[in-house]
């Protein structure tokens, strides 16, 4: 369970992220959603420790992320915006130096990418380097790593970006599945159509802060609006960010 | 502790399988080696040709003087008709030197003139150096010798015009020449550990920002500084077979080229000598690491990173460029600062100087101190948000 309390951030003048507060329960996919820049990145960095609160702050299974930045580092698993792989390293290597990072090793570890490989269908690229897979390719890789060590907590930026139609299914198919084994799952999108289909709870973000909240019924009840993109579009008051 | 490990057994890998860099990085550690071996076998025969052969002297006018040229001949001269234009050959760099005799030359000798003599030389060129000194000096003895006669002919002894005497007393051995090249010595090992660790550190570094695993990487459960200590220690065994390869190459270099013959002094580079510098340079592959780690860590792209990398290198080799011209004595100043000390050092092994056991662990104690120093600013850095923002 993630509990943000007023989460705030600026870099110099821009306010970045200011008085967010939201829960993500277990057992639940909360989508993060805003357009380019609104702050849903700089909020999810925050989250994983990363990045320092300016104010308020947050608690991963309990664990405030500023006193006890290591045991929340230990309950999450990030998919980051940044997800560069070591090209020079197999797929299994990779996996692994993130296992052994989280002090995890032996048959154990070794049992572990087993399965996260069957699962993400990586079996024929497992022991190949890197260096060349396509973007959905190293999207399973950064999965997998950031998976190695089984969290109860998966924060995930923007993860279907850039992937094919395919990918794509793929991606909210596993998502799906992290929520059907009892883990958090929050993650960020900019697509209304992506956040719609798969979330439990929506947290409309713009210009830094929250401007609603709630199940999609909850929202389209909120705003007024029949259907969800209008109530998207009333909520961020623009129609950035619509999948066309 | 387990998983500091984690982290230079990844770097290392990833590292050893990038061949291009650290061969690359290798290349400094033969590169040195190489270059002191030709500038030895350039330089040895130079001084083989000089000490050995006769200097040829172009004449003009060599029928003024016949007695001139008998005295020089008999001194090893090999006399030779001048070119025409004894000035156009020494421009075009033909000869070194020409001696031209003007036909007034014998009445002025007979009347007991000072007869006038030519020398043509270009006194920037340094090859010509030598000859034009012998011919010089020979031409004043003659000189002087004729002197001597003409005043033992008038009765007057010729101690009356030899006002003072100089001898030379040269503490120059023709090993001091030698030892020049030995000097440029410490350069090239301080050179080849900085850029045996700079692959390792740029790709550990700014390679990992520029492919963007560095967010990634720093979000599992490790004290942020530990990953600056990771990856600077995965750099140390790079840095130290590069000096273990530098240091091979030097020895084999006095082992194969027969410095005696050439250069006239011998030169070993026992085992002994060899373990007691890789000892002493122990302390500046830390620091190497430690600052080139810390620089490459501000850096965006492994290309800026390679930019300024090499400069870091320079810079503490600069002394030993120094050295080769300026002797310093192994005085405590020198030991406090790190590098110049263990320059100085290794200098003094490579003469076999008895060296005080003090200096040694002063300047090893000074380059950790200052490699911890420097390892703490890494780490306070890697905790700094400003490693993610990049501002």
């Amino acid at each position: 369970m993630i509990e943000v309390e007023n989460l705030s951030k600026s870099f110099g003048k821009v306010r970045a992220v200011q008085h967010v507060s939201f829960t993500a329960p277990d057992g639940q996919i909360t989508g993060l959603l805003g357009p380019n820049g609104a702050g849903k990145s700089t909020t999810l960095r925050m989250l994983y420790t990363l990045l320092r609160p300016q104010d308020g702050t947050a608690r991963v299974d309990g664990f405030d992320i500023r006193e006890a930045p290591l045991e929340v580092q230990r309950r999450i698993g990030v998919l980051a915006d940044a997800r560069g792989l070591y090209q020079r390293l197999t797929t299994r290597e990779n996996i692994r130096y993130y296992g052994r990072l989280h002090g995890l090793g032996g048959e154990a570890l070794e049992r572990q990418i087993d399965r996260l490989i069957d699962m993400l269908d990586m079996r024929a690229i497992a022991n190949r380097l890197t260096e060349g897979f396509s973007t959905g390719e190293r999207l399973k890789v950064a999965i997998a790593r950031a998976l190695v060590h089984d969290p109860r907590n998966v924060l995930l930026d923007e993860p279907t970006n850039g992937l094919d139609v395919m990918s794509t299914r793929a991606m909210r198919q596993f998502i799906l599945r992290l929520k059907d084994e009892g883990r958090c799952v929050l993650f960020t999108s900019h697509i209304m159509q992506e956040v719609a289909a798969l979330c439990d709870q929506i947290v409309i973000i713009a210009g830094g802060q929250i401007t609603a909240i709630g199940t999609p019924a909850d929202l389209r009840r909120l705003t007024g609006k029949d259907n969800l993109e209008d109530a998207f579009v009333a909520a961020i008051g623009t129609e950035e960010g619509l999948e066309r | 502790m387990k998983r500091l490990w984690t982290i230079i057994e990844k770097e290392s890998l990833d590292n050893l399988r990038d061949y291009r860099s650290w061969v690359t990085g290798l290349f400094w550690a033969v590169f040195g080696p190489i270059l002191l071996g030709g500038l030895i076998l350039l330089l040895g025969n130079t001084i083989r040709d000089r000490v050995n052969g006769s200097i040829t002297l172009p004449v003009q006018g060599a029928e003024y003087a016949p007695n001139l040229i008998t005295f020089l001949e008999q001194q090893r001269i090999v006399v030779e008709p001048a070119p025409l234009d004894p000035q156009a050959a020494v421009i075009a760099g033909d000869v070194n030197v020409v001696l031209v005799i003007p036909p007034g030359y014998g009445e002025s000798f007979s009347a007991g003139k000072p007869a006038t003599l030519q020398l043509v030389f270009d006194s920037t060129r340094q090859s010509a150096v030598v000859d034009i000194t012998v011919v010089r000096n020979l031409l004043e003895g003659y000189s002087e010798y004729i002197g001597a006669l003409r005043l033992t002919v008038r009765g007057v002894s010729p101690e009356v015009i030899r006002v003072i005497r100089i001898e030379d007393v040269d503490t120059a051995t023709p090993q001091s020449q030698a030892l020049v090249f030995l000097s440029m010595l410490p350069y090239f090992i301080i050179f080849a550990i900085f850029n045996g660790a700079a692959p390792v550190i740029i790709d550990a570094t700014a390679g990992e920002r520029e492919r963007a695993s560095l967010e990634p990487l720093l979000i599992n459960p490790l004290p942020r500084g530990w990953f600056a200590v990771g990856k600077m220690l995965a750099a140390v065994p790079f840095a130290l077979v590069n000096l273990l390869v530098t240091l091979a190459g030097f020895a084999a270099i006095f082992q194969l080229l027969p410095v005696e013959e050439l250069l006239g002094v011998q030169i070993r580079l026992s085992l002994d000598t060899l373990t007691a510098i890789f000892l002493v340079c122990l302390p500046i592959v830390l620091l190497a690491c430690a600052i080139q780690t810390l620089i490459a860590s501000f850096t965006r792209t492994t290309k800026e990173a390679g930019t300024y990398l090499p400069f870091v290198g320079l810079v503490p080799a600069l002394p030993g460029i120094a050295l080769a011209f300026l002797p310093v004595k192994p005085d405590l100043w020198t030991m406090l600062i790190p590098t110049f000390g263990q320059q100085i050092l290794i200098n003094q092994f490579l003469r076999s100087e008895p060296i005080l056991l003090s200096n040694v662990i002063i300047s090893a104690v000074l380059t950790l101190l200052l490699s911890v120093l420097i390892t703490w600013a890494a780490i306070k850095f890697y905790e700094n948000e400003r490693i993610i923002t990049g501002k």
